[in-house]
């Protein structure tokens, strides 16, 4: 074994969970099976991965992340002229958390206080409940992701 | 939290494996000896992502084995330093707390870096939130957001006889990667309090 490089890319979770439902539903049309180390780990991440909450939750029903979701999230901050102070790493938690209150948002943005006015950041919130949708606590999520998605389409 | 790794690996196949495809003899092969294991200062390998490249198939004297090398890119999870990740508590200490993802227990927050209103309560075995007029509790398997700060690896190579598998206080062994993390801060900690 020789690592040719360390850190070829960075993946979001989005990225991640498509790959492996990918790799499940090829599977299950070859009707093969895998090694059984990675069946566990892959029912492992599958579960980490859908357990509230991460965004990805509602995922297989609502769509809300899709291949250029990246893409929209830049195209949306450019607009809102903030994208060009946050770092690639708070873009990626930005996608993997999904920051649904300024409390949270001020995790993955370091110094934010000092970065952001309020309504910069209210304008982040904004962007972010636009581009990735929102999960509603209990019921309704669907109508909601699926306009937030219709609408930047 | 996760990165592609590209490396390099010599892959050899059964004659068991002749009936599969050879892209699928290989990507079990790659999958099986990869997924779920500690490369030291590279991450836990999670699964193969691509296959860059493969040579022919050389079979050598003795084996009916098929070698062949790959170059191939496989996920990886490896938070960075800084990093925000989500977990679920599975027991506090007096040292801290312990937290897991579902595919990885070794994450732990000392003492040192849990909010200063926090505290330990010996009686329930929790941390609990104190402030004037609440108490707020860590409970187990309560979802969790933490910020990674460091991450300790340990060599798990077999050193002989002598060199017993070191434990830790409690009889755990030493996990081969371990991040430490913090809690301290407006935003960490349990998510129910900070989501609306």
């Amino acid at each position: 074994m020789k690592i040719l490089e360390s850190q070829n890319a960075v993946l979001t979770n989005y990225e991640v969970y498509q790959h492996l439902m990918d790799r499940e539903r090829m599977l299950k049309e070859k009707r093969r099976r895998g090694p059984g180390n990675l069946a566990t780990l892959v029912k492992e991440v599958l579960a980490y991965l859908k357990t509230p909450p991460s965004p990805l939750v509602n995922q297989e029903k609502t769509h809300q992340y899709t291949a250029d979701v990246v893409a929209r999230l830049m195209a949306r901050l450019n607009e809102a002229n903030l994208n060009q102070d946050l770092a690639k790493g708070e873009i990626l938690m930005i996608l993997n958390i999904r920051p649904s209150s300024i409390a949270v948002l001020s995790t993955v943005i370091e110094d934010m206080e000092e970065r952001f006015n309020d309504d910069e950041q209210q304008a982040i919130l904004d962007s972010i409940l636009e581009v990735l949708g929102h999960d509603e606590p209990a019921g309704g999520e669907e109508i909601k992701g699926e306009a937030a998605e219709n609408g930047t389409s | 939290m996760f990165i592609l790794t590209k490396v390099a690996d010599l892959v050899q196949i059964t004659p068991s494996d002749f009936k599969k495809s050879s892209i699928d003899a290989i990507h079990d092969n790659i999958n099986a000896k990869y997924a779920n294991k500690v490369i030291q200062k590279i991450g836990l390998c999670i699964c193969l992502w691509d296959v860059l490249w493969a040579s022919e198939g050389l079979i050598g004297h003795g084996t009916g084995l098929v070698n062949v090398n790959v170059e191939f890119r496989i996920v990886v999870f490896r938070p960075f330093k800084g990093e925000v990740l989500q977990g679920r508590i599975t027991s506090g200490t007096q040292a801290g707390v312990h937290i897991r993802l579902d595919f990885f227990d070794d994450v732990f927050i000392p003492a040192s870096d849990m909010p200063d209103e926090a505290v330990f309560e010996p009686s329930e075995g929790l941390w609990v939130w104190r402030d004037e007029d609440q108490t707020m509790y860590y409970d187990t398997h309560e979802m969790v957001r933490f910020q990674v700060l460091t991450e300790e690896w340990h060599d798990q190579t077999p050193t002989g006889p002598e060199g017993l598998i070191e434990e830790e206080s409690g009889g755990r062994p030493i996990p081969p990667y371990r991040i430490t993390g913090s809690m301290k801060g407006s935003g960490l900690g349990c998510c129910l309090w900070w989501d609306e």
